[in-house]
């Protein structure tokens, strides 16, 4: 047996010594220790002689030398009769949750009932805090009886150990839960009684103030002044649930549950939390919530926090002396400072990990998010402010780019968004990624994708222009809002010209460089340093939208050819907006490095607004000049005079080119056109005019027998008008030929006066078919007019302007003219292709380099050649087999 | 052969030697055929077609084909135009690289035709002597033949064509 064998394995000689006697005395004495210990564990039949005669069992024992004996046989009673009569006892409380916990799982319908919960923790927990208790009582008694003080912590460690890995190794799965489920319970109770304070408070209308005052200074002064607003006694009431939950930790502790304990509560307080953050935040970006949600971690967690720290800090020294080995984070500190206002580190590193973890539940709500904001982008500036709070804490920009690509490519480039759409969503973008990272690093990675997707499309650059020159518009355009604050921008890169000037030159004062030298600041670690430093001290709007064009070039010919346009509708000649912008395009862009339009590649724009200035000076000159010399017949006949001509005078060669359509002009117009040049040849010698008849605008007025209508037609519309003056009815063959244009676009023009209903259910021209196939008569429908029925609006003016219908415009679209220098390459593939038989891409590439020089220089990339050799291809112009072109006969 | 040196005339050493002054020359010349290039690029005609070489804009690969209702009907012919750094006040010369049974073309494919010797001005372009060339085809100069078997067939059309056939080798598609 134990008895003799310990002995007999420690001390071989003490056993030597042992008569008779004292062999019978140990044996007695161990029996009767083991029936008092049993007997004094069983709490049925606690009387005192038992403990009595239990201490002097021990004592005998002790005696001879088994202190280890009686201490290890006590302890191993201990444990048994503790997992029998705690540690089961206190599982059982919780087994009617086990199914709950499951089935709650399964269905995910409401938690276990919280307050039922609450009361069998705190039941079960007193229960088995009792136990430990009476046992911790039995180990007094027998270090008493050890008379060794020195055995004394170590029985109770030892006894504590022993406890905790019962309960551990019987811990069953959904306990964890159901402490989860308690904390949660209660600091939701606790916030309710917190919003309720503040609430009943409202009638002392100063509540709110207060909050935010503390909240403020509270944040100004980091964390000192917590502990400072929780002893203002305000937060009392809520003491006594604060010290019933003190109670439950401090058990739990005591049972060695420390850390699932805590891991519990922070668990509650964090879920807590992020439900406060996504209530708070919500889909509403148009108000900073980061304030606030400080607020609420000083006024509900942080308060709990405080006031448990605070309640276990005083227990620590009275008892369990398993407060000692409580986690670092959460108690190290309140017997330091018991009572003082300096608030405990414990608390501090509560408040950093609370804030953290609200920073990071809002950056990463708002980044999922980031696509709607920046949608919303002027409105929804407070939630960007917010990000980027979270941000300067988390530092997870990463983070932001990689989602914010991705939602880019699933929601905005796709086929389906409008490169219009884009460009704003572009702008906005980076507007609001330059609040977030002023480096523009983040802003470089998202921007790519954008960009490659925009050079893949067609108008971009024609959006582009339009958004830049429409701002001078007048914000009379609906769609004018970005064009507003890009040319805006523009004014802005204006104003702030002169520093970035000084920049940029050589001759820049020392002074001024040591501060730019001193200013310098590193690229953020996630710079890619393939693309050169950026420091640049600003993102700049117009260069990262110039890019993605690539060259200038194609941007300002795009820009002339819609210059151009304008100028040319243009019936008086005020062009004081068009010369605003484009001196902002290119004051804008003469300052920067990256890309500047600069003075040359604008000449051709500056000539052609010059030309409009010129235009109405010669214009007023030829007018006065011309008057003594030619008054004529046709003034009386006509009613037509100099006067009513106006004439904008181009330089053909800065200009792009003009679509020319041949039209005859009725005669008497004819003439006063031809006036009008020989008196320009006149005062401008040797230069000659030459008259784009097609182009510019005519208002006429056509008399009915009962009111007046004005027009503001084309050129060519009233010449179809005005040839039924003479003649009533017109085939369409001989109309076209008296207007020397082609049937099909005299077919084309007139349906304008066709479809133009005065006022009666009738067009001013009546179609019908004529003798001949193709063949149409025309008729004025003038003598059907019923004069009665139109009384009211007679002599009425209208004006009424041929709209775009048929998306005609006077100037060659920059990508027609693409498609014109493509035709030539086409004939010139088609040339060497005839004489070299076949070819590779690479050498019809050269060649074309080589000797397509004259008018339109081959300047495209051996990819453009492919895709359009391809078209060719497709066009079964041209063949391709084994890499070689060949003509297709 | 002469067309070696207007080639490559710095190759040797009297072009070398002449070059300064040539330069400017050489410049025209340049842009001349390079107008006349577009020029014929840009005329959309069928039938005749030329283009420079690879890397030199003295050296042109020509190709004509046979006009309609002539016994060269349906067949292609390769030429080499070569100009000198005198053109355009100088002819190029063409040959055909193509064998071409024709009462005014030589086994070694040298054409006998007035406008391309004595008769040449600087009015001419590649697209006019490439014309001549086609009518030549169909309209020989019978008084002074190169190819005298040719010029005594040519009376007999039928005959003819089949020579023509028999010797007509469809240019491959060399590069």
């Amino acid at each position: 047996m134990e008895e003799s064998s310990s002995p007999s394995v420690c001390d071989f000689e003490l056993l030597d010594t042992l008569g008779g006697d004292s062999i019978k005395e140990i044996l007695d004495s161990y029996n009767g220790f083991c029936s008092t210990s049993d007997a004094l564990l069983n709490p049925t039949s606690v009387n005192l002689s038992v403990g009595r005669e239990f201490v002097s069992h021990a004592g005998v024992l002790c005696k001879h030398g088994l202190h280890s004996l009686v201490r290890d046989l006590f302890l191993k009673s201990l444990e048994e009769t503790f997992e029998r009569r705690g540690a089961l006892r206190f599982w059982q409380h919780f087994d009617a949750y086990k199914d709950d916990s499951l089935e709650k799982k399964s269905k995910n319908i409401a938690p276990i009932d919280d307050s039922e919960v609450q009361q069998v923790l705190c039941k079960a927990l007193d229960e088995i805090s009792a136990v430990k208790r009476y046992q911790e009582n039995c180990l007094l008694m027998l270090v008493d009886a050890l008379e060794t003080d020195d055995e004394r912590q170590y029985l109770r460690s030892k006894y504590q150990l022993v406890v905790s890995s019962v309960l551990m190794a019987s811990l069953p799965r959904h306990f964890p839960e159901i402490l989860h489920s308690y904390f949660k319970g209660k600091l939701e109770e606790l916030s309710a009684i917190m919003k309720g304070e503040s609430e009943g408070d409202d009638d002392s209308e100063n509540d709110d103030m207060e909050l935010d005052e503390e909240g403020k200074s509270s944040h100004k002064n980091g964390a000192m002044d917590v502990d400072e607003c929780f002893s203002q006694g305000k937060f009392t009431e809520n003491n006594k649930l604060v010290k019933n939950i003190g109670e439950v930790v401090r058990h739990l502790r005591s049972l060695g549950f420390t850390s699932l304990t805590e891991d519990a509560y922070a668990s509650a307080i964090f879920l807590l939390l992020k439900d406060k953050v996504n209530d708070l935040a919500g889909d509403d970006y148009r108000g900073s919530v980061l304030e606030s949600i400080k607020h609420w971690i000083q006024a509900v967690p942080l308060q709990f926090l405080t006031a448990l720290l605070e309640y276990l800090g005083d227990s620590i020294s009275q008892s369990s002396p398993s407060a000692s080995k409580v986690s670092p984070l959460a108690s190290q500190s309140s017997p330091l400072y018991p009572a003082s206002n300096a608030p405990s580190e414990g608390l501090i590193r509560w408040q950093l990990r609370l804030e953290y973890f609200a920073y990071e539940t809002l950056q990463d709500l708002r980044i999922a998010k980031l696509f709607e904001i920046i949608v919303d982008y002027p409105d929804s500036s407070p939630a960007i402010e917010d990000l980027k709070q979270c941000l300067e804490y988390t530092g997870q920009h990463s983070k932001l780019v990689e989602s914010f690509i991705s939602a880019l490519r699933y929601r905005l480039l796709t086929a389906g968004a409008s490169t219009n759409d884009i460009l704003h969503q572009y702008v906005s973008t980076i507007k609001a990624l330059r609040t977030i990272d002023p480096t523009g690093v983040f802003l470089e990675a998202v921007g790519e994708p954008i960009r490659d997707y925009l050079r893949g499309r067609k108008d971009t650059i024609k959006c582009i222009v339009t958004m830049l020159t429409d701002g001078s518009g007048g914000n009379a355009a609906a769609s004018g809002i970005t064009g507003d604050s890009l040319l805006e921008e523009l004014n802005r890169d204006d104003e702030g010209q002169d520093n970035i000037g000084a920049n940029d030159d050589f001759n820049t004062d020392d002074k001024q460089a040591w501060i730019n030298a001193a200013n310098w600041e590193p690229d953020p670690a996630e710079a890619d340093p393939l693309k050169g430093s950026r420091n640049h001290s600003k993102v700049d709007i117009l260069g990262m939208i110039v890019s993605i064009i690539g060259s200038k070039d194609q941007l300002v010919n795009e820009y002339r050819v819609m210059l151009a346009e304008k100028l040319l509708s243009k019936s008086d000649y005020d062009i004081a907006s068009e010369i605003r912008t484009l001196e902002l395009l290119k004051v804008g862009c003469l300052c920067r490095t990256l890309i500047h339009f600069g003075e040359i590649s604008m000449q051709k724009c500056e000539i052609m607004l010059n030309d409009l200035i010129d235009s109405k000076r010669t214009n007023h000159n030829i007018k006065t000049t011309i008057q003594p010399s030619q008054i004529g017949n046709e003034e009386r006949e006509m009613g037509a005079t100099i006067d009513i001509l106006d004439a904008t005078i181009i330089s053909s060669n800065f200009w792009p080119p003009i679509q020319d359509e041949d039209l005859t002009l009725p005669a008497p117009v004819d003439q006063l056109l031809t006036d009008y040049a020989k008196r320009f040849h006149e005062i401008k010698t040797p230069r000659k005019l030459l008259w784009k008849k097609n182009l510019g605008t005519v208002k006429l007025e056509l008399e009915f027998e009962d009111r007046e209508i004005q027009f503001t037609v084309t050129p060519i519309h009233a010449a179809i008008i005005m040839q039924f003056q003479d003649q009533i009815s017109w085939t369409s063959n001989k109309l076209a030929a008296a207007l020397g244009v082609p049937v099909d676009v005299l077919n084309r023009r007139i349906n304008f006066w066709i479809s133009k209903k005065c006022d009666i259910m009738q067009g001013i021209v009546s179609e019908s078919l004529g003798t001949e196939p193709n063949d149409h008569v025309f008729t004025l429908a003038e003598g059907n007019t019923d004069a009665g029925k139109n009384a009211g609006n007679g002599g009425s003016c209208e004006e009424m302007l041929p709209g775009d219908e048929e998306g005609e415009s006077s100037v060659a679209s920059a990508e027609d003219q693409l498609r014109k220098e493509m035709t030539v390459y086409e004939k010139y593939i088609m040339g060497m292709l005839t004489n070299f038989g076949s070819m590779a891409l690479e050498r019809i590439h050269n060649t074309l380099k080589m000797f397509c020089v004259a008018d339109a220089p081959y300047d495209k990339s051996l990819q453009q050649l492919q895709s359009f050799l391809s078209g060719l291809v497709a066009e079964e112009k041209v063949e391709l087999r084994d890499g070689m072109y060949f003509l297709k006969k | 052969m002469a067309t070696v040196n207007y080639n490559a005339p710095s190759a040797t050493p009297t072009a070398a030697a002449a070059a300064p002054a040539k330069n400017v020359d050489t410049q025209s010349v340049l842009k001349r055929l390079q107008s006349e290039l577009m020029a014929l690029m840009m005329s959309g005609e069928t039938g005749i077609s030329a283009f420079p070489e690879e890397d030199n804009i003295f050296c042109w690969k020509g190709t004509i084909t046979g006009s309609k209702d002539t016994v060269f009907e349906g067949t292609e012919y390769k030429l080499s135009l070569a100009f000198p750094n005198s053109y355009p006040f100088k002819p190029p010369k063409v040959k055909f690289e193509t064998t071409c049974f024709h009462p005014n073309v030589d086994v070694y494919g040298n054409i006998c035709l007035d406008i391309l010797q004595d008769k040449w001005s600087s009015a001419y372009d590649v697209r006019t002597i490439l014309l001549s060339i086609q009518s030549l085809l169909g309209e020989p100069n019978i008084s002074s033949p190169l190819n005298t078997q040719a010029a005594q067939m040519w009376s007999n059309q039928e005959e003819y064509r089949k020579m023509v056939e028999k010797l007509y080798k469809p240019p491959a598609a060399t590069a």
